[in-house]
């Protein structure tokens, strides 16, 4: 079977067919400049090859009505449908892919929140309302939505349902899969559908037929577009605690790691080690760790949100555990403000070094991996001695660090987001040093893999270098996962070619 | 009435902090110039750093204040600059 959607079916009648679907001209884009900016996202991009990533027109729906109208176009003239929201993501779900273009459904105007169900706690919304937006909504209601990315100002509901996202809250609230209760969702043949656990959309757990929605997120944008999400409210925390702690080696700092992840503490948001090689980044640019003496080499973050009748008791255990072992308090100003820096990673200007020391523009490639904690001292030898060998042979990468951060929703003690942070100087990005990274990309979840891994915990494994190894991770599960997505979209329009789903209709 | 008068903005000398950093004022740390000479530092009025500094830890509090109604402190500072607890 062929069925690879073309990018050569969009022309001028599309376009004006476009126009009478959307009733409003300037919700259809084919100029350059709109297309030109949503073709890449944060994460390092082949800018040589920038044209060739380009849609050939955008749109900005506001129903779902017209989502479903133009995926129902796009299976007509099997033309590539690229979903975005707000294009934070640091792999490629929004990103088209290389000389397929395609008509991208940009969600950015379906920001509305229909109804704030007090009652039920749930606040039903539009795919393109940002997390920050709707929590300055929820407020004088005393409820929250914990959906905390580290984009948090920035990226939006819809994007988070269609990577899986990942929260720096997760160990507390969960993260958005867990979040969301159910969706109204555009398939790729333009059906609109309910999709929830079972029936019901405020029912958080049910038994009845399949338990749809987790297929439906973290999906990449290859079995539909999200147009409306029902999600879940929390009350309002009362009681931040953060505390920060250092250590002078990384094993040590592993190993409390471990008591406090396994504390049993419900409070507990999250727990973040950093390795040395963070350590050294944060030292040349973060004024909380350049004045830090040498001794310090390994750093643990932990956060709790709660009750104060419950965070203020459990803060002291923190403090215990943190300190048991060696690790030594970095004081209330800079955990306090290293933590509040953290809902807001992608406020910090993205530089790197060259080998001898000069500062350069660096965009930032996040590997996500998630990995269990038994592994993290192997894994981080060996990612390391990878990158460092890219560094020396090529110039244009620079070692920004590792950190491992709690993983499991409400379940802290077992795996974790692992990160390394790579540094790469676009302006020098050519065929030969794109492959490069490819390589150097391709080889770290290539260790994920060996470690009993998965490449990515939240950004999603759309990129060259990840992508063409999700057949190895999904193992067995592979033809499933092949099966559902060609009776789902049966003329491949949805997000083609990504995570190598287009095996499926071979 | 004061006057606005570029040369009553310029900076002070650096101080150097690490081989990586150096320091124009207190808490206020700034990549060697020495390290920028691919893409060179701009000439930066020291009222504009003082607003960034600003801007800073107004984000930052406005963040606490978005997330919880309260931070809980310990009390307690750094452990690993005992240096500056006496300051």
């Amino acid at each position: 079977m062929s069925a690879v959607a073309f990018k050569s079916a969009v022309d001028d009648a599309v376009v004006e067919e476009l126009r009478a679907i959307l009733g409003d001209g300037d919700r259809v884009l084919p100029n350059v400049s709109s297309r030109v900016n949503r073709t890449r996202v944060p994460a390092p991009f082949p800018v040589h090859r920038w044209g060739e990533h380009m849609p050939d027109v955008a749109v900005l729906p506001k129903t779902a009505q017209e989502v479903s109208d133009v995926v129902k176009l796009a299976n007509r003239l099997k033309i590539p449908v690229v979903p975005r929201a707000g294009g934070t993501g640091l792999s490629d779900g929004a990103v088209p892919m290389r000389g397929r273009g395609g008509i991208l459904v940009d969600v950015k105007l379906m920001n509305q929140i229909h109804e704030i169900d007090l009652v039920d706690r749930t606040v039903t919304v539009g795919p393109g309302i940002n997390m920050l937006k709707l929590n300055e909504a929820l407020r004088p209601h005393g409820v929250f939505y914990p959906d905390d990315p580290a984009s948090y100002p920035c990226s939006l509901v819809g994007g988070r349902i269609g990577t899986g996202g990942w929260s720096l809250l997760g160990s507390r609230f969960g993260h958005t899969r867990d979040l969301v209760i159910s969706m109204e969702v555009v398939l790729p043949t333009g059906e609109i559908v309910e999709i929830a656990e079972g029936g019901g959309r405020k029912l958080r757990k049910s038994s009845t037929g399949l338990t749809l929605k987790h297929l439906f997120t973290g999906h990449q944008g290859t079995l539909g577009i999200c147009t409306e999400a029902t999600l879940e409210l929390v009350p309002r925390p009362e009681t931040e605690f953060a505390a920060f702690f250092a250590f002078e080696d990384y094993l040590t700092a592993h190993r409390t790691t471990g008591r406090l992840t396994k504390s049993g503490l419900a409070t507990l948001a999250g727990v973040v080690l950093f390795d040395e090689w963070k350590l050294r980044y944060l030292r040349r640019d973060d004024e909380a760790y350049i004045p830090q003496p040498e001794s310090v080499r390994a750093v643990i973050a932990v956060a709790m949100y709660g009750r104060r009748a419950e965070v203020e008791p459990a803060s002291k255990i923190v403090m215990e555990l943190g300190r048991a072992d060696g690790g030594r308090y970095l004081g209330d100003e800079i955990s306090q403000g290293d933590w509040a820096s953290r809902h807001d990673r992608y406020a910090t200007p993205l530089h790197g070094r060259t080998q001898d020391g000069q500062v350069v523009p660096m965009s930032w490639h996040c590997e996500d991996a998630a990995l269990n904690y038994s592994v993290l001292p192997q894994v981080r030898e060996e990612w390391h001695a990878i990158v460092d060998r890219y560094i020396r042979e090529y110039g244009i990468f620079d070692d920004w660090g590792m950190f491992a951060y709690t993983n499991g929703a409400y379940k802290p003690w077992a795996d974790y987001l692992v990160e390394i942070d790579v540094g790469i100087w676009e302006q020098k990005l050519d065929e030969t040093n794109w492959d490069a990274w490819v390589r150097c990309k391709r080889e770290i979840s290539e260790v994920s893999l060996k470690y009993g891994g998965s490449m990515t915990a939240c950004h999603g494994a759309t990129r060259e270098g990840d992508a063409e190894l999700v057949p190895t991770e999904m193992g067995s599960s592979w033809e499933v996962v092949k099966r559902i997505k060609r009776a789902l979209d049966p003329n491949n329009v949805m997000n083609p070619g990504k995570q190598s789903m287009d095996e499926a209709y071979e | 009435m004061s006057i606005f008068r570029l040369g009553d903005q310029r900076p002070p000398e650096p101080q150097r902090i690490t081989d990586d950093v150096v320091m124009r004022f207190e808490h206020v740390y700034e990549v060697d110039p020495e390290k920028m000479r691919v893409f060179p530092q701009q000439d930066m009025p020291a009222w504009d750093t003082h607003r960034l500094v600003a801007a800073r830890w107004d984000h930052l509090d406005w963040m606490h204040d978005h997330f919880a109604d309260e931070v809980l402190s310990t009390g307690l500072g750094s452990e690993t600059m005992p240096e500056e607890e006496g300051e």
